[in-house]
């Protein structure tokens, strides 16, 4: 993101948090990341970015821990 | 194929607020492009929700989950979108935006897909306008999981064009669909959710 963007993002982001996006909290982290057993298969020797879960972003989320 | 694993600054950007948009879609896709495993329902039913519109969609849909099984969630599955001949709904952005499948709101996707470098999963029988594979597309969009989160205004390029134009209808009719049960719940919370993102994508435009 561009640094021009933050300070429009500040608001926005101001509201999703007061709009509930952090309800669907510590279970959506796990939906998401979720099936990870699938979602490695896919990613698996094949050149494409579409449905790939990485382990640096499942990482993410569990560091994150909503 | 791609660097796999990344490099985890590119996503030490994404603020919180928006891994948690990008959970949300992950969640509703992940709901949607196949019937529900127990594993993937017992996730669902401890979602925790809260006091707002958001919150009480999910708190609903964890119930709902906590009180369904893989049987009855894959029936329901079923129904809505396989059918004998066809299901109650078509999850598509062709079918809603034209009445027909494989038109040209696909098209336009494929070719927004191949600008921003993202490919179909070989793997997949379904047309990529369906709701899911939109879904998950926006979801890497945001936190990076393709190759590195596009700029809120690549975002709500794609969200104006291939979520907007069809997907609110489309989570109004689940919501109603005669055979959801556990999708009723879903499609609330993906309703909500699109009024949420309509309303934050607004505050960009209008800054």
């Amino acid at each position: 993101m561009k640094p021009s963007d933050k300070k429009v993002d500040a608001g926005r982001r101001n509201f999703l948090s007061l709009a509930g996006a952090s309800a669907v909290a510590g279970g959506a982290a796990i939906a998401s990341g979720g099936t990870p057993t699938e979602a490695s298969e896919v990613a698996e020797g094949q050149d494409t970015r579409l449905y790939r879960e990485t382990d640096h972003v499942r990482r993410v989320y569990e560091l994150s821990r909503f | 194929m791609p660097e796999q694993g990344g490099n985890p600054r590119e996503n030490a950007g994404v603020s919180s607020e928006d891994i948690l948009r990008a959970q949300v879609y992950g969640l509703v896709a992940n709901f949607l492009s196949a019937s529900p495993s127990t594993k993937l329902l017992k996730i669902g039913a401890g979602l925790k929700g809260d006091e707002t519109p958001l919150g009480k969609a999910v708190g609903t849909f964890a119930h709902l989950c906590e009180r369904s099984n893989a049987e009855a969630a894959s029936q329901e599955y079923h129904d809505l979108f396989i059918g004998v001949a066809r299901g109650e709904l078509l999850p598509y952005a062709s079918y809603y935006l034209t009445g027909f499948l494989n038109e040209k709101p696909l098209a336009k996707l494929r070719n927004d897909m191949d600008a921003l470098g993202v490919t179909r999963d070989e793997n997949a029988s379904e047309p990529e306008d369906h709701i899911a594979s939109v879904f998950d597309i926006m979801a890497g969009l945001i936190d990076g999981r393709f190759d590195e989160a596009v700029s809120l205004d690549e975002q709500q390029k794609f969200y104006d064009t291939h979520i907007k134009s069809w997907a609110p209808y489309f989570f109004r009719d689940l919501e109603g669909a005669k055979s959801s049960v556990l999708y009723a719940g879903l499609g609330s919370i993906g309703r909500v959710f699109l009024e949420i993102e309509d309303t934050a994508f607004s505050m960009v435009s209008a800054a």
